[in-house]
This record gives C-alpha cells, structure tokens and sequence, in this order.
C-alpha cells in the first residue's frame, strides 16, 4: 500500500515497548496454542480449569461493581510533564481500548482547575441571580423537582489534540485524542429554571460558576443556554461522580468542555460577556498574525481511529482486520465518514454502527482484509451541515503554528508490517 | 413565606432543646453545627487527616502550630513557639478573629461573632480529646432519649427556642411556574455574586499601591508565579513575553496578552492565593493587581494605586487584539465542496514526521517537557 517504507526502520523506543505488549498477549497466546496442538487439543478446552471446578465469589462480593481484574490496564492516563500539578491538570480517556459510544462513568477524562470538590448534595444550592425577575436558590431537592430530559452528548475538551499542533508527539490516541468523552445525562432543561427566575429583555447572556476552589466561570449567549443546555444531576443513570461535579454539572451540547461547569453553584444573567479568565487567556486561539480568536465555542466536526492505534497494534498478522474510531461533530450528527489505508490518497466509506445522536460521539468500522504491508491509517469525518474534517496542514494555513485549541485534524496512523502502529504526518 | 428545608429545621430543634441546660460551659451537640462552618477545611473525629487546615483532635492542651505532618504558616509555628497553647481562654480570642490575633494565619476565616458559637465549638471539638473532659457517653443517651420528643414538639416550640441559622431562617417562595425554590437574599447575592466585567461592574470599593501589593505577593503568589512573575516549573508566567505572540514560544502573560484588567482583579479575588480561595481582603486584590500592572510595565511608579475609582482607566496593550469566531471563513469550511474519494493526491504518500522522534509519551522514561501544551 505504501510504497516507501520508512528509510530508518522501526524506531528504537517503538518497537520496545510494544514488543512487550505484543509479547505479554499476542504472544502468549500463540504458544499456548503451539503446546495444544502436540497435545491433541487445547489444554483450555481439554483440561477443566479452576473457574470451571471451584466456587467462585457470591453476590455482594462487590456491592459496587468493577472492571474485570484482567482489565486492570483500562484507566486514564495523564502527561505528567503537561501541567505544573495534578490539581489543575487533565488526564486522558482510553479510547483506544472501548467500543459503541458510551464511555463508563470512570473512564471520562477528568479536567479540573482546583482538584475535585466534594460537596455534599445536602449543602449545595444553586443561584440564579442578576438581570431576573426574582433571583432565586434551588436545593437539590428543588431541583429534581423539574421536569427532566434524558441526551447522550459527548464532551470535548477545547484542547484535546492540543499538544499535536505543531507535529505528531504522543503516541496513542489515549493522549492525543482522550480528552473526550461520551454519556447519558439527566437532567433539567436550564431554560426551566431561567425562566423560573423570569430573564429579563436585556438579558443576553449568562454567567456560569462552579462551587470549586476554582470557582470556575464561562459566559454564554442567552440563546444557547435557552436552547438545548442542561443541568445535570446524573450521568450513565447514576449519580455525577465527584470528578466531573458531582452533584450538579452544567451540560452545553457540542461547545467546549470547560463551559461545562462543574459543581454549578450560580447561574447569572447580564446584558454582555464577563471576559473572565477561561474566555481570555485561556481558551483563545492565537493566529499567525498575532491576534486571536475568542468566543470559539462549538467542536468541530472531527474524528479518530482508535483500533489499531499505537497503545492498540495489530497482534493477529494479516487477514480480517477491524478498523474501528469515533466520529462527533459539535454543530449535530455525523453523515459519513470516510478511512483511508494509504494516507489519505483513496478513500472508501465507513460502516457508522449504533444510535447516530446530535452532539455525540458516533462508532464507525471499516472491515479489511490486510495484506500485511505496511498502511497509513486516516478518518476523515462529514457532519450533517456538510462541514469536511480539515487536515492538520490546512489548519496550521489557517491559523499558523502556535494556536492549541480546536485541533480537529486528521489523523494518521502508521501500521508497519509487525502491526507496531505510531503516530505519524504525512505528505 | 415558607420554611426550608423542613427537616433541617426539626433537627436543629431538637439540637437546641438539648443545648439549652448547658450553654453557659458550652454545648457540644450545639457546637457540632457550629462546626459546619469550619468542615470545609479542618476535620475531627476517627480518621481525621490534616486538609486545608490542620485536623482538629485534642486541640485543646496544644501548644499552637504543632501538629504533626502540617504545614503551618510562618506566624502560627512563631506563636507556638511564643508560648500559645490551646485553651478556652485563647481558642475564644483566637475563633473571635483569628486573623487579629495571629496576622499572618493561614486560616482565612473571618471568625464567630456570637459567644455562644465560640463556647458551643470549644465543647465539641473537646469532645475529641484523647480524654475527654466530659462524659459524652452520657449526652448521647440524652439525645437518643430526648429525639422522639423533640419530634412532637416541634410545632409548639420552633419560633421561640431555635438557634438562627439557615435551618431556622424564612424564605420567600418562588413566584414561578413550578413555584420551585425560593426567593435568594441580598446577603446570599452578596455573598456570591463576585464577578467584575471589563466596564468596572461588580468592583468593590477599596484601593491598593504597587508598593503594597509587592510583600503581598512575594508571601502568597511568588512560590508558583516567580519573585518577578516569570513562573516556577510549568505554573503560569504572569509578566513579560513582550512582542512573542508572532514568535514560535509566545509568552502569553497579563501584559502581553489578557485583554482586560477586570480579569486580573475578578481571578485573584476568587481563586487566589491557590488553594486558600477568598482569603484576600479586596483591598488586598487591589495592590496586587497594581503590582502586576507594574511587573508588566503598564505602570512605573511604586507609589501608583489601583482602587474602584481609577480601574477602568487602565487599558492592557492586548485589548484589541482579539475578535469573535470566524473560523466558518477558514478555506477549508468556506469552500464547501464534496471530499475527493480517489487519487486525492499526486503520487504515494510518505511519513514526514514520527512521535517517536520526541518519545514523550508517558510509560516510557521520556517525561521531560516537551513542545506543545494544553496552556
């Protein structure tokens, strides 16, 4: 497929550290099946095993389930070298090790800006104050009280991708595209509550704040918040974990994470933007000329293929080959995504499987049968408005080398014979 | 008019009915709601750990700053030193105004103003000495005893007896829809409501000079930020970068790139000094703020104030450097057209960049710091 290997071979550090992934799995299995067959048979299948003879564990062993211990390895990760303190740091979704859409409640990316909090429900109230006719506080109780609505939405970070902006760095879609998420939120529409309050004709905006040590604050347009906002109380059916603002979030469909308020203590109405730090020096877009761009509230339309990816190589040698990723688009659903296996030269359609919801996150699949040679993995998504993920190279035209956010290139993946797949950019 | 929340409001019914005998010495039961005002930092009790404040075991007979595996202030490691020890005598002077009787103390609460609240939280915290003073055995079978009664009598006896506080406050009902909530108060507003907007909005009165702003951010802000505000490790660099914005490290500092000084002034009112939020006096945030102006050059004189009066006169050199979205106009959204689907590109395609050239990915031995960021 690619007809110029790389002329320095596999590097050095790649091939180390997934040769012991490979081996530990890949090549543990092959052996086992090696002794089998002298054996006449799978000693799996032949012997009775200890699962099969004796008890296992009984209800309650766990009243709060969890992961498999042979899952152990599925957890979020973070870059240490990112950010000066967990407190306010970020860690990553691994993307490259789930299916279908929804991503568990303890694998969503965590993004904080003053460490959790942790609020019991019984003490936290929610303001509305400002331009309203009657300001009012809300208990929880109050709250869930309202009428509720039920939205799988995803949640992107403005960053995610951010590191990738001047060239391929991490190698595993875990980092370069696991500040994402995708759940079923519950919760009341905040118009409820808006216009329980009563926003008065010249209230045009809104102001939400978080209970944190951060106590953090995003403007946004009266409009949107009138539209399809949410506060949420729930996620995946049960209650929001601490991490992601337990017990009260806001949810703003396919904008930018960070206006997603977490612990939503106040909600304030007033005739224009507050201008506050995360919609100043954070969370702008500085172009090539020096200026920037502020206010880049939606995602873009934007897509990655997790498997294979770098942290997920191909152990199985050639044959049926499952290409599968994630698809989303702030502005709605996605219409069609397109893979290449040679870098982006040919393209064929995706299979989109699953439930295909405004603001969420899409599963796509593409069934090959792989020659074994070398390929250059791409996704290329097309939303509902028409809008084509761009690649990395129109972006860095667009706007130049030293914006962060809104990174929704394409990405390619290089699988080389062995299946050790890096993180690539190509011509 | 409506009471709120209803069982909140039996509970401390029952909390003062049980307070009433003991209040001249200080009752614990009573002072364990009092505490509810210390929990977001301090901890008593089994398991207590040390959080934003020390925890609060056998408090009573220490000798002040001295409780093993906290990192005291500089001020109340010297009071210890001085001679202080926890009694009632100076736990009431100290919980009447810390900040009075300790200048220097990490503790940003402001203090209980009622004697009663003072004795009540002395009561309680004795309560978790390692031997205690009193027999708490016996005050819990009292509260088991008295519980069922207090319930009966609730009705007859909550105007007169209660203790003021949120439980025992009255409330507006919502006028709305649902009629769901209450009616916020001017305090609660108050209280909350913070935020300042580029036009002065929301500034409160108070003033500040660059010279009174310095010793306060070398104590509080210089251990992140830099004696200068040039940032230690990755923590945010705050002055300088001076025309980088075009360059391939741009600086983006207070000076170089915020566009307002209202964000200045509402993000250290509400977050600094990190990890002990609202601790500073506002006009605390105005020499701190005029001392950034002045680490940024867009003042020169030490003896230059900020206060309400002249805020908004003060214009960051960024200000007109930013715009609202237009990424719709970017080329590759405007165009618009249909994706190519096959030779999209001239010959075979080759790899012009690998990660592995950088090898940052966690796992590895490679963490050092490395180009891009999540600013």
């Amino acid at each position: 497929m690619v007809s110029k290997p790389d002329p320095k071979g596999t590097p050095r550090a790649a091939s180390r550290r997934d040769f012991l992934k490979t081996g530990l799995m890949g090549g543990a299995a092959i052996a086992a099946g090696a002794g089998a067959a002298k054996a006449g048979g799978d000693p799996l299948i032949t012997e009775i095993q200890d699962w099969n003879r004796y008890l296992g564990e009984g209800v309650d062993a766990a009243p709060y389930g969890t992961p498999s211990e042979f899952e152990a390895h599925v957890v979020r990760r973070n870059v240490p070298w990112l950010t000066a303190d967990p407190v306010s740091s970020i860690n990553f979704t691994p993307l490259h090790e789930l299916d279908g859409i929804i991503t568990p409640n303890g694998l969503c990316f965590e993004r904080h800006h003053g460490g959790t909090a942790i609020i019991n429900p019984a003490d936290h109230r929610l303001m509305i104050n400002g331009l309203v006719d009657t300001p009012l506080v809300f208990t929880m109780e109050d709250l869930k009280r309202f009428p509720r609505e039920n939205r799988a939405y995803f949640l992107e970070c403005a960053a995610n991708g951010g590191m990738e902006w001047k060239g391929a760095q991490l190698n595993g879609c875990q980092f370069t595209h696991g500040m994402i998420h995708c759940v079923v939120y519950t919760g009341v529409p905040l118009r409820y509550l808006l216009e329980e309050a009563g926003v008065k004709t010249n209230g045009k905006w809104l102001l939400a704040e978080g209970a944190d040590a951060s106590a953090m604050t995003r403007s946004i347009p009266m409009e949107k918040a009138l539209d399809d906002c949410l506060v949420a109380f729930k996620m995946n059916g049960e209650a929001l974990r601490a991490e992601q603002g337990y017990p009260l979030r806001l949810c703003v469909p396919g904008w930018e994470g960070n206006m997603w308020v977490k612990w939503l203590r106040r909600l304030e109405v007033g005739d224009q933007p507050w201008h506050q730090r995360e919609e100043t020096s954070k969370y702008t877009d500085l172009l090539a000329e020096g200026k920037a761009r502020r206010h880049t509230w939606v995602m873009d339309v934007k897509s990655v293929i997790t498997n294979p990816s770098p942290q997920a190589p191909v152990t199985h040698g050639k044959g049926p080959l499952v290409i599968s990723g994630l698809a989303w688009s702030g502005g709605g659903t996605i219409k069609r995504v397109d893979v290449s296996i040679d870098g982006g030269r040919n393209w064929r359609e995706a299979r989109i499987d699953g439930p295909s919801l405004p603001k969420a996150l899409h599963r796509f699949y593409l069934d090959i049968n792989w020659d074994g040679s070398d390929l250059l993995l791409q996704s290329r998504a097309i939303d509902d408005q028409g809008l084509v993920q761009p690649s990395k190279d129109q972006l860095r035209a667009a706007r130049g080398g030293n914006s962060i956010y809104h990174n929704n290139g394409i990405q390619t993946w290089h699988v080389n014979t062995d299946g050790v797949v890096e993180n690539v950019e190509v011509s | 008019m409506l009471k709120f929340p209803k069982s909140a409001a039996i509970a401390a019914l029952a909390l003062a009915v049980c307070a009433s005998p003991a209040l001249a010495e200080g009752d614990a039961d009573a002072g364990k709601k009092v505490f509810n005002k210390c929990k977001a930092c301090h901890t008593v009790g089994d398991g207590a750990k040390h959080r934003v404040g020390p925890h609060l075991n056998d408090v009573f007979g220490r000798t002040a700053g001295t409780a093993e595996g906290y990192k005291y202030s500089k001020a109340m490691i010297a009071a210890g030193e001085g001679g202080l020890v926890w009694d009632d005598a100076t736990m009431a002077e100290y919980l009447a105004n810390p900040k009075a009787m300790i200048k220097g103390t990490k503790m940003a609460f402001a203090g209980l103003k009622e004697d009663a609240d003072v004795a009540n939280v002395s009561a309680y915290l004795k309560s978790f000495a390692a031997e205690p003073a009193e027999e708490p055995a016996a005050a819990e079978d009292a509260a088991v005893e008295t519980e069922d009664a207090e319930v009966e009598t609730a009705a007859a006896t909550t105007e007169d007896t209660a203790e003021p506080g949120a439980a025992e406050m009255t409330f507006e009902a919502s006028k709305g829809a649902f009629g769901l909530g209450r009616v916020a108060t001017v305090e609660e507003i108050t209280a909350w409501d913070i935020d300042i907007r580029p036009d002065g909005a929301g500034l409160p009165v108070g003033k500040g000079t660059v010279a009174d702003g310095e010793p306060i951010f070398t104590d509080y802000c210089a251990v992140c930020h830099g004696d200068f505000g040039e940032g230690a490790g990755r923590w945010p660099v705050l002055a300088g970068g001076h025309d980088t914005l075009t360059k391939e490290r741009p600086e983006k500092t207070i000076g170089s790139y915020w566009p307002y000084l209202s964000t200045v002034f509402d993000y250290v009112r509400r977050t600094m000094p990190f990890g002990d939020a609202r601790s500073l006096s506002d006009d605390d945030v105005y020499a701190l703020t005029a001392y950034l102006l002045y680490l940024n050059d867009v003042v020169e004189d030490e003896d230059f104030e900020l206060s309400n009066e002249n805020f908004t006169s003060i214009r960051l050199p960024n200000e007109e450097n930013f715009f609202d979205d237009n990424r719709m106009s970017e080329p590759h959204y405007a165009q618009g057209v249909e994706p190519c689907m096959s030779d999209c590109k001239p010959g075979p395609v080759e790899i012009t960049a690998r990660a592995q050239v950088l090898d940052v990915t966690p796992e590895g031995e490679g963490d050092e710091n490395a180009g891009g960021g999540i600013d």
